[in-house]
């Protein structure tokens, strides 16, 4: 078929097809940005994802926007220059936490019997929001990077302590001070992850005191604006049509 | 060209259902039964637990049992293994089907990682609180770093109840006591559904608009801006406002509500308490070791020397966790698992007692199947063919010392 024989006999047929082709291509792209993105932050954040005694002030802060700044960067490329949609961010990590749920929900607790509130994941829609918002008000990818990228390393924390605070309260075991999320770790049997795995309150910003979240997140938050950059190169590259032939022209 | 093309796409799909479904069918490692698939130098010449015990047989949910006994570092400790300065003393269970109550070495809690020194006796106790009904076989375990888990001795316990009457009551240092095994449960999802409702909110938002083929056309022929409406950047406006509104102060309420909270806790545990064996007055050598594949027995010839001062026998070869007995000299009392246990798996050529001051060379064959069921014998294929195990010597009182063997192992095939 040749694109100047037209396929539908009217315009309302038109808006009809093309609408159908929307919902197609929506749910394509979600879904397959949820796989894509669901084992990159697997392999990327997992455990600091998957345990709450993972989730420190320091690397989980650190790692998590870093790794997952990723897919949003690309996918915000690809639906912003082709079709002026602030959506690529948002729809990315809606998929992501769908999938994340999923597989919460159905393995670890369903299958293997770890309690949803040990192995819940982080939240990251407020960033995701934010970023998807610079990019419509600002039309740049600089100003998106930037801004957006900076919001989304710093809004990590902050947007997942109301979660996370309950099971950093403190309890005496048998002598010893813990967190309740330590404690979760060590009621819940993981023999394939043994302490000494647990990435946690490692690195070198223990000069700063007590207040080392902040500093974390502003390093995460500079990193993530470089990988933003990279990431949304990556999506321009891939959203390119050279890869088709366009005999429409 | 077309069908090619199709194909290709037809593929991709295909990938791409796999990939997806592959990520969410993820789960962590629930299966503790890979003792027997460990090779056998690691559990020969590593960690050698002894004595053991298992308190019950069988628990009710919330009932507790434990698992206790002692462990050797072996002193001859493998080439190719990271020797134990980061280690975790762990339970093999297939999931958190017990939880952990408290797990002791030489009587400190170990809820981190420890070091350990080669040589050493060390008193182990951990404490298990019953939580999903099943027949489980419980190990004891101990994760080396840069040498992986190495998995004790196990035994089947029969937990009884409903999973539904489990509870797990902690109190916390604010004083509240709470339930841990749905603690701030309602939370999580409450966050986590306002959130996705924010964000689904966002997405229906834009995608009530014709999306993908006119928007292209519009921004492939330079009309990309007239896309973009001021309703639309409103609607921007407010949703990063309300972001940003929200964030801050779900923070601030969340600390008006948890005070109190502190970093998780982390680190090393040094210097832990060794367990002092009665000083051994047996020198064993081992003049040579063969191990008989078709038979399934490994023979050794040992010289004995006693230079204690009460007569010895000898009465037990322990290596990987399997017990060969000779019933003259001990019978096991403990309920130690039957599939590791040879009663009279020992024969000894000569087991009179052996005074003080008096050299022997005995032949001692150490028989049963559990050399082939536990995937022992597989050790002479190994690069370095020795074997390793514990040698325990009773006196008429039923005083206990215990040597430790490491000789060459030469198969034999006929
Ligand atoms: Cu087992």
């Amino acid at each position: 078929m040749s694109a100047s024989q037209s396929a539908v006999r009217s315009r309302a047929e038109a808006v009809q097809v093309s609408r159908t082709f929307d919902w197609m291509i929506l749910f394509t792209l979600f879904c397959a940005v949820l796989g894509g993105y669901h084992i990159h932050y697997m392999l990327t954040g997992g455990d600091w994802d998957f345990w709450t005694d993972w989730k420190d002030r320091r690397l989980w802060v650190t790692v998590a926007p870093i790794v997952s700044i990723t897919f949003p960067a690309a996918v915000q490329a690809c639906l912003w220059w082709r079709y002026k949609l602030p959506l690529g961010a948002t729809l990315s990590v809606l998929a992501l936490m769908l999938g994340e749920w999923i597989n919460r929900y159905m393995n670890f607790w369903g299958w293997t019997y770890f309690p949803v509130n040990i192995c819940f994941p982080s939240n990251l829609i407020p960033g995701a929001l934010v970023l998807d918002v610079v990019l419509l008000l600002g039309n740049s990818m600089t100003l998106t990077a930037v801004v957006g990228g900076m919001a989304y390393g710093l809004l990590f924390y902050p947007g997942n302590w109301p979660i996370i605070a309950p099971l950093h309260v403190p309890v005496e075991y048998n002598g010893m001070m813990m967190t309740l999320a330590d404690l979760q770790g060590y009621h819940y049997v993981r023999t394939g992850t043994p302490e000494y795995i647990r990435m946690v309150e490692k690195g070198t910003l223990r000069t700063f005191g007590k207040d080392v979240a902040p500093v974390s997140a502003f390093f995460s938050a500079f990193v993530s604006i470089i990988i933003y950059f990279l990431w949304h190169f990556f999506g321009r590259w891939f959203s390119k049509t050279d890869f088709i032939s366009d005999d429409a022209t | 060209m077309k069908i090619i093309k199709d194909k290709v796409a037809k593929l991709s799909f295909v990938a791409l259902l796999i990939t997806m479904t592959a990520a969410m069918f993820y789960a962590p490692t629930a299966s503790a039964h890979g003792e027997k698939s460990q090779a056998a130098f690691m559990r020969m010449r590593t960690i050698h637990w002894f004595d053991l015990n298992w308190s019950k047989e069988e628990v009710a949910i919330n009932d507790t049992m434990t698992i206790s006994g002692k462990f050797l570092v072996f002193a001859g400790w493998p080439e190719t293994v990271d020797k134990p300065e980061v280690s975790f003393l762990n339970v093999g269970i297939p999931g958190p089907v017990f939880i952990r109550a408290g797990s002791w070495i030489g009587g400190q809690l170990v809820p981190r990682s420890v070091s350990l020194e080669l040589g050493e006796v060390y008193e182990f106790k951990v404490l298990l609180k019953a939580r999903r009904p099943g027949d489980w076989h419980v190990h004891s375990m101990m994760n080396v770093k840069g040498g992986g888990p190495i998995i004790g001795p196990g035994k089947w316990v029969t937990i009884t109840g409903s999973m539904s009457d489990f509870v797990n009551p902690v109190t916390t240092l604010t004083g509240q006591t709470i339930n841990l095994e749905n603690y701030s449960l309602d939370n999580v999802y409450f966050w986590h559904a306002l959130w996705y409702a924010i964000g689904l909110a966002w997405m229906v938002y834009w995608v009530r608009k014709p999306l993908f083929v006119p928007r292209h056309i519009a921004v492939s022929s330079g009309k990309g801006e007239t896309l973009i409406t001021p309703t639309d950047k409103k609607a921007g406006l407010i949703v990063g406002v309300g972001t940003l509104v929200l964030v801050a102060a779900s923070m601030a309420s969340t600390n008006e509500k948890y005070p109190v909270t502190t970093p998780l806790q982390a680190g090393l545990l040094r210097g832990m308490k060794t367990y002092q064996m009665p000083e051994a007055t047996v020198a064993v050598k081992v003049d040579d070791a063969t191990y008989r594949v078709p038979g399934r027995a490994m023979q050794m010839t040992l010289t004995i020397t006693n230079n204690g001062d009460s007569p010895v026998r000898l009465g037990e070869f322990n290596t990987a966790g399997v017990r060969f007995l000779d019933p003259a000299v001990h019978v096991d009392e403990t309920g130690y698992p039957d599939d590791l246990l040879a009663e009279e798996g020992l024969s000894v050529s000569d087991n009179s007692p052996l005074a003080p001051g008096e050299s022997r060379t005995v032949e001692v064959t150490a028989s049963d199947a559990a050399w082939e069921v536990y995937r022992l014998a597989d050790l002479i294929y190994d690069p370095d063919s020795r074997f390793a195990g514990l040698l325990f010597f009773w006196d008429a009182n039923g005083n206990r010392q215990l040597v430790t063997v490491d000789a060459p192992l030469i198969p034999t095939f006929i």
